[in-house]
This record gives C-alpha cells, sequence and structure tokens, in this order.
C-alpha cells in the first residue's frame, strides 16, 4: 500500500492546464454604498481571482436631470444648481456659468470682481484638495489624515462663513459680479491662514507622503500615458500628471490669474504617485497666488449689474470653461435669445476623468484599484449632474 | 492658428463644410453624411491636429424636426477650438459614431442616446448610462412627459 | 469624560458595601441605546460632507453623543442617516439597505433633498420627493446643507425620542406620529385642523367667566355687597 501525498496545487491545478492554477473569473458588485464609494459610484469587477480582468463603472444613481431643471429656470437661477454639482469646488462651478453668460451677453466686469473670485476660487481649490488628501489617506488605510485635513478645511471653511454665508453651497459668483462685499479685515485673515497651510502642507508631505507604505501602493500603479489621457478626454490634475501641461489658468487665463506668477505642475510617468503629488503641488501653488493677489484688491463695486436685471442672451451658441479643482468644468449654452437658456449641457471633469478607470485598472488587484479610484478625485453628482 | 486662417484651412482641405456663424468662437456645419471623414482629418492633419474632443451634446430643435449634434474640439498641439455642428433628422434620430476617433466620444455618445434616443452607427456598446435600463422615453427631449415630474414656471 | 446630556436613569442608593441602582428595565436599555447609536453613513451627494465627514472630525465632534462609530454596511448599524437626494435609481437599494438594518432602527433625514425632494423639486424627472416615500423616518434636519450643529439637535432630539418612547416591549411602535407611518384613514390635513381646534381653545379667553371664576371673585363680591 502506498500513500499518496498531495499538495494544494494539485488540488488546484486542472489537468488541462498543468502547470497553472485554475481559477474562474466572477463578476463582484462595489455596489452604490461601500466604503470608497465616493458618492453613489457602482462598479462591476470582473475578476480572475483577485487580478482584475474588466471594469464596468454603472453611474446614474444620483442623476438629478439637472440640465433639464436649467431649461425653465432663468441664468441667475441656474448658480444655486451649479453648487450642487461638484460641491468641492462649488464657487468656480459658479464661476463657469457666470463667466460664459457674461462673455455672451457682452457684461463687462472690473478688476476687483475678478481678484476676488480668484481668491475664492483658490482658496477653494486648497480646501478641495485638502479634503481628497484626508480621503485618499482613509481609503489607504490611514485614517488619522482625515482627521488632519478636516480640521484645515474647517479653518478655511470660516473665511468663507464669514463672507459668503454658507459652508458648503455657496451660490456667490453670479453674472455680473460677487453677492456680497469682503470684510475689511479680509486680507489679514486670509494670510494667517496662508501661513498655517504652508506649514500644514509640509505636515501632509511628513505624514503621508514620506510614508513607504504609501509608496508602494502609489508608485508605479496604474499608469495612464500622454496620449490615452488626451484621446480618453482627461482633464485638471489626471492629464497633467500624464506629462502634459494643460492648465486653463495658464492657457487662457482669465480672472486675475494673469497677474500671479505660478508654475503649472506636472508629472513624468502618469501612475498613481503623480497624481497625488501633482495636487500636494497644486496646493503650494495656489498659496503662492493667494499671496500674490491678497494685497492689494482694486476698489470699486462688487456688482457690475443691478441685482435682478433679466439676462438675455442674444441667440446663439456659446461655450466657456474654467479649471476646477478636478478638471475643466464647460458650460455650453444654445439660447434661442431668452431669459432661459434653450439648451444648456455641462461638460463635467469627473465624468471624463472617471472613464479612464476602465483602461487604467485592468490587470491590477482589488487594493490597486482603490487606490487609483482614489487618486482619480470622481465626485460622484458631478457625473451624474 | 487664429480663427480666420483655422476656417480658411479646413475648407480648403474639406469643401463639405460651411461656416456657423450663431457661435462664439471658429464653428463649422457639417452633413451627416460627411462627418466621419472630415472628423478624421481634423483629427489626422498636422496643421489642425485637434487631439481631444472636449464636449459633445445635442440640442433638440423640435419646431423644425431636428437635432443638432455639437462637437467641441481642441487641438492640444497648436491651441486652438473648434465647434463642429451636424443636423440630423429628429424623426430617425441615427448618427455615426466618433468614438473610433476619440475615445472620450464612447461614453459621451452613450449619454446623448440615454438622454435624447439618438442612436450612434458603429458604436460598440450602446447602453443607457444614467437611467434604467428600462427607462420609457428620453428624458431631455423636448416633448418628454412624465407625470411624475413636477413642472413649474415661473 | 464626554458630554453628559442626562444624568443616569434611576435611583442610585448608596449602602454599606457598595450602591444599588433601582430602575426599570425599559428605562436603562433606552438609555444605554440612545447614547450609542450607530450610524449607518449613507451619504449620496453634498450632505455626506457636512453630516457624515464634517461631523466625525475634530472641529464638531459625533463622539462626543457617542455616535462616531459610522458603519458603512447596514447590518452593523441602527441609525441610517440619510444625506443627500434620493433618485428613482437608488431607492429600491435604499429600501434593501433599510430593511437589512436590524431592529430596533431609526432613521434621520438630514438636507432639505431627503425631506422634500430640495432644490430639485420641480422640473426633475428622477427625485424622490423625501425620504419618507421609502423609509419611515424619525427626525428631519432642515437644511441645504444643515450646519453640523443643526444635525445634532436632530441627533439630540432622536436620543430623547428614544428615551421616552420606543421601549423593547414595542419594537417599531413611535409615540411621536410620523407623516410616513400614519395609521389608515387619517390624512396630515385631520391632525392639522385637531391642532388649530386645540390651539384655539386653549387660546381664547373669556373675560367675564374668566374674572368670575377667580377665588378672589366671591371675596370681591363679599366685600362691594357689603358695603
Amino acid at each position: 500500500m502506498t500513500a499518496i501525498v498531495r499538495t494544494l496545487d494539485d488540488v488546484l491545478i486542472a489537468p488541462a492546464h498543468p502547470g497553472r492554477g485554475a481559477t474562474q473569473e466572477y463578476f463582484l458588485n462595489m455596489g452604490p454604498q461601500h466604503p470608497i464609494a465616493h458618492g453613489s459610484l457602482r462598479i462591476i469587477l470582473l475578476l480572475d481571482g483577485e487580478t482584475i480582468r474588466k471594469v464596468i463603472p454603472v453611474p446614474g444613481y444620483v442623476h438629478r436631470g439637472i440640465e433639464k431643471m436649467c431649461e425653465h429656470l432663468n441664468y441667475r437661477q441656474i448658480i444655486h444648481l451649479t453648487d450642487r454639482m461638484d460641491y468641492l469646488s462649488a464657487l468656480m462651478n459658479n464661476w463657469a456659468v457666470a463667466r460664459t453668460v457674461e462673455k455672451a451677453a457682452g457684461i463687462e466686469i472690473n478688476d476687483r470682481i475678478e481678484t476676488i473670485r480668484t481668491i475664492m476660487a483658490e482658496l477653494q481649490r486648497i480646501q478641495s484638495h485638502a479634503l481628497w488628501w484626508g480621503v485618499l489617506g482613509m481609503d489607504l488605510g490611514a485614517f488619522t489624515a482625515f482627521l488632519y485635513s478636516f480640521r484645515d478645511r474647517e479653518i478655511i471653511g470660516e473665511i468663507f462663513e464669514e463672507i459668503i454665508g454658507a459652508r458648503l453651497t455657496m451660490n456667490y459668483i453670479q453674472p455680473g459680479g460677487v453677492m456680497y462685499d469682503i470684510t475689511p479685515d479680509f486680507a489679514d485673515k486670509v494670510k494667517k491662514i496662508l501661513s498655517y497651510m504652508k506649514r500644514m502642507v509640509e505636515e501632509y508631505d511628513t505624514l503621508l507622503s514620506g510614508n513607504v507604505i504609501l509608496q508602494e501602493r502609489l508608485r508605479g500603479v496604474g499608469i495612464l500615458t500622454q496620449s490615452r489621457a488626451i484621446s480618453l478626454g482627461c482633464t485638471g490634475p489626471v492629464l497633467r500628471a500624464s506629462g502634459f501641461a494643460y492648465d486653463l489658468r495658464k492657457v487662457e487665463p482669465y480672472g486675475a490669474y494673469e497677474k500671479a506668477q505660478f508654475d503649472v505642475v506636472v508629472g513624468t510617468t502618469g501612475d498613481c504617485w503623480d497624481r497625488y503629488y501633482v495636487r500636494i503641488e497644486e496646493m503650494r501653488q495656489s498659496i503662492r497666488i493667494i499671496e500674490q493677489l491678497i494685497d492689494d484688491i482694486p476698489a470699486g463695486p462688487t456688482m457690475v449689474t443691478k441685482f435682478n436685471t433679466k439676462i438675455k442672451l442674444p441667440p446663439g451658441r456659446y461655450y466657456n470653461h474654467v479649471e476646477t479643482a478636478r478638471g475643466v468644468l464647460g458650460v455650453f449654452i444654445y439660447s434661442d435669445g431668452g431669459e432661459k437658456p434653450y439648451r444648456l449641457h455641462f461638460r463635467s471633469p469627473s465624468f471624463n476623468n472617471m472613464w479612464a478607470i476602465t483602461e487604467i485598472a485592468p490587470g491590477w488587484r482589488i487594493a490597486d484599484m482603490i487606490a487609483i479610484q482614489s487618486s482619480l478625485d470622481l465626485v460622484i453628482p458631478d457625473i451624474d449632474r | 492658428m487664429d480663427a480666420e486662417k483655422l476656417i480658411y484651412t479646413i475648407i480648403a482641405l474639406q469643401p463639405a463644410c460651411r461656416v456657423k456663424d450663431q457661435a462664439d468662437r471658429p464653428a463649422i456645419e457639417v452633413a451627416a453624411d460627411n462627418l466621419p471623414e472630415i472628423m478624421e482629418t481634423l483629427r489626422n492633419d498636422d496643421r489642425l491636429s485637434f487631439d481631444m474632443l472636449l464636449d459633445h451634446t445635442a440640442i433638440d430643435h423640435e419646431p423644425v424636426a431636428k437635432f443638432e449634434l455639437v462637437y467641441n474640439l481642441y487641438s492640444t498641439l497648436h491651441g486652438h477650438y473648434l465647434m463642429v455642428t451636424c443636423d440630423i433628422d429628429r424623426q430617425t434620430a441615427l448618427a455615426p459614431t466618433m468614438s473610433m476617433i476619440w475615445s472620450a466620444a464612447h461614453w459621451q455618445e452613450r449619454e446623448i442616446y440615454d438622454l435624447f434616443g439618438i442612436r450612434y452607427e458603429g458604436h460598440p456598446d450602446l447602453r443607457r448610462i444614467f437611467l434604467e435600463d428600462d427607462w420609457q422615453g428620453h428624458p431631455l427631449r423636448k416633448d418628454y412627459k412624465d407625470p411624475d415630474m413636477l413642472e413649474f414656471e415661473k | 469624560m464626554g458630554l453628559v446630556t442626562d444624568r443616569l436613569p434611576g435611583l442610585l442608593e448608596p449602602l454599606p458595601g457598595g450602591s444599588i441602582l433601582i430602575t426599570s428595565i425599559d428605562a436603562i436599555i433606552n438609555w444605554s441605546r440612545a447614547n450609542s447609536l450607530w450610524p449607518l453613513a449613507f451619504g449620496t451627494k453634498c450632505c455626506a460632507i457636512e453630516m457624515l465627514m464634517a461631523t466625525g472630525a475634530p472641529h464638531q465632534d459625533m463622539a462626543r453623543f457617542g455616535a462616531e462609530v459610522a458603519r458603512q454596511t447596514p447590518r452593523q448599524a441602527d441609525l441610517m442617516v440619510i444625506a443627500g437626494a434620493i433618485v428613482k435609481k437608488m431607492a429600491p437599494r435604499m429600501r434593501l439597505l433599510y430593511e437589512q438594518m436590524a431592529e430596533p432602527r431609526y432613521v434621520i433625514a438630514t438636507g432639505s433633498c431627503a425631506i422634500s425632494g430640495g432644490p430639485f423639486m420641480y422640473n426633475s424627472y428622477t427625485i424622490v420627493r423625501g425620504a419618507d416615500e421609502i423609509v419611515p423616518v424619525d427626525v428631519y434636519v432642515p437644511g441645504c446643507p444643515p450646519r453640523p450643529e443643526a444635525f445634532f439637535w436632530g441627533l439630540l432630539t432622536l436620543q430623547k425620542m428614544i428615551k421616552s418612547g420606543e421601549s423593547i416591549r414595542h419594537p417599531g411602535v413611535r409615540k411621536k406620529p410620523v407623516l410616513a407611518a400614519m395609521p389608515q384613514g387619517i390624512t396630515a390635513d385631520d391632525i392639522k385642523q385637531q391642532l388649530r381646534v386645540l390651539l384655539e381653545k386653549e387660546n381664547t379667553i373669556d373675560i367675564e367667566h374668566e374674572a368670575n371664576n377667580r377665588s378672589w371673585a366671591q371675596k370681591v363680591d363679599q366685600w362691594t355687597q357689603k358695603s
């Protein structure tokens, strides 16, 4: 009698493929409610063991039909809906619609309005990147990062609350100006915040960027090449991390960006680490922009048109865009001469960035997929509109 | 390239385009039959090289019974923009797909199909994207009636 | 020591060698349930940033009220915080999540989207006008988005409701009427009518009648009749 000793490999290896473990492909649903959803995004993964073969995102769980609603509202009333699309850069969303309407209707705004808008937008960019950094840490297991970044978010939020009155949904930048004027001690408060944030960005670097676990999880993972990024329509830090320096603030300067000197942060390989570090550096560049603009805000009125004037756009097609914290938000308006747009379309940055995951993720494991999705910085209501 | 030279170059290459005047940036209007060919030229020609499709949307002109497709293109090499419009019939609502030329069109066309009902010929995966698969109707059409939707105009 | 919102329910009698706590099981169970709610982080939109993330953050600390253990799975949670708009595609999933929570379970609807549809009430073809069309809601916290302090007011209201209403013997029976869980045959208008009648009755004063019914009124009569 002989006793045959088997190993686990013998059990798993199918006789038809000697030397290869027999695995079966299966679908896994990361449904709309799960820890790293960042909202309500459903992703269906086709997995082979733990390796991803295909990614099928299913958006639409927050689709409220904002574009249809905008056809019933006049141009001032649309602004409050834009806050609710990409709520982390709400002021920049407002600015996109305000800019398109102003350019189309021929409303000229003065330097004070432009400077205030720029400073507020850059403060919001720092706030948005701080939240992204904290959530990235939380997704990858470092919960402390979340607490640090929210502490700093609240400190910047105090300025917004004092001037605008709201913490998250701002409704501040209207076509024709801004809603409220800044307080006399605005510059001092912002300067204190800037010196604080400079120290905090260094702290972010010390806490996460130098961490060997984070570097192992992000370096070399999920590479998006430049040509694929451009063809997919990715914009914002995702495109800049792949090596192409497309930043609307430099390419077509709007607001007061021409007066400030800053660098466009560009990555080299397009992996998750580049997308991570591009945003950390962008925080530093935003601080630099605000420092240059905060001291001389020109005097003037903060609203060029009277508050409740009816804005009518001449008939035609208008398109304009701004650079939000996630990418290029474009607004396309087709007007038939009335007070309400006949068709309004938002070119949302997260919608175009999201589909990159169908190209980047296959071949990596589930844990890498979480790192990739966090590094793309998606805000789901912006995808669904 | 500035706007006039751009339009001149495009019309010289492809005489089947006409200039569109009701737009705030250089715009051309194309017929649906010539659309794939013209878009290929726009991307491949060295002086034009429109390699990024920023936005693709549609407008429902219900009184004249046609849909208008609008493409916003950008060239990363030269830094110029172009708006391309194309009218298609509202009854049949068929259009050629651009997803072979720009990958971004793959999903932007799915969104237009979902909300307008325009079907793209040659699209590899034409499914609804935001609404459920068994949703009746296409919401962004002007004649969309929904009893659940509380219509309110001020 | 955290924030103390109430006293220990019951009487504490010190005895030689220790103390005795005299209470009822209902009171002590409700007290412990209310002070350690585990929220299910059901955030779809902007309210999630304020209600779920910012309240767990250092400046506004939800751990003071015992509710910082926010779970992502409904099996381990007993409080569903609906933060965000509900659309028709999400509604069945939300109902599924609600039914997966074990009883006793509570629901707080935060933000105007979850209360009534919010800014998307008109002209939107996918919105569900209020989360209470799908799940029964205990507490509504208005705002767009509500401040974290408003959310804590709602949380404390819920804690008060639990301590006074919900008990282990009657799970699912709530002492406060919730519009979505009203008994058959009664509408909101009926309740408003009853409230109006009650208010009018309490606040209408018949001066003659009141004056005559005062205890000193007879005394005054006696004095005036005397003279």
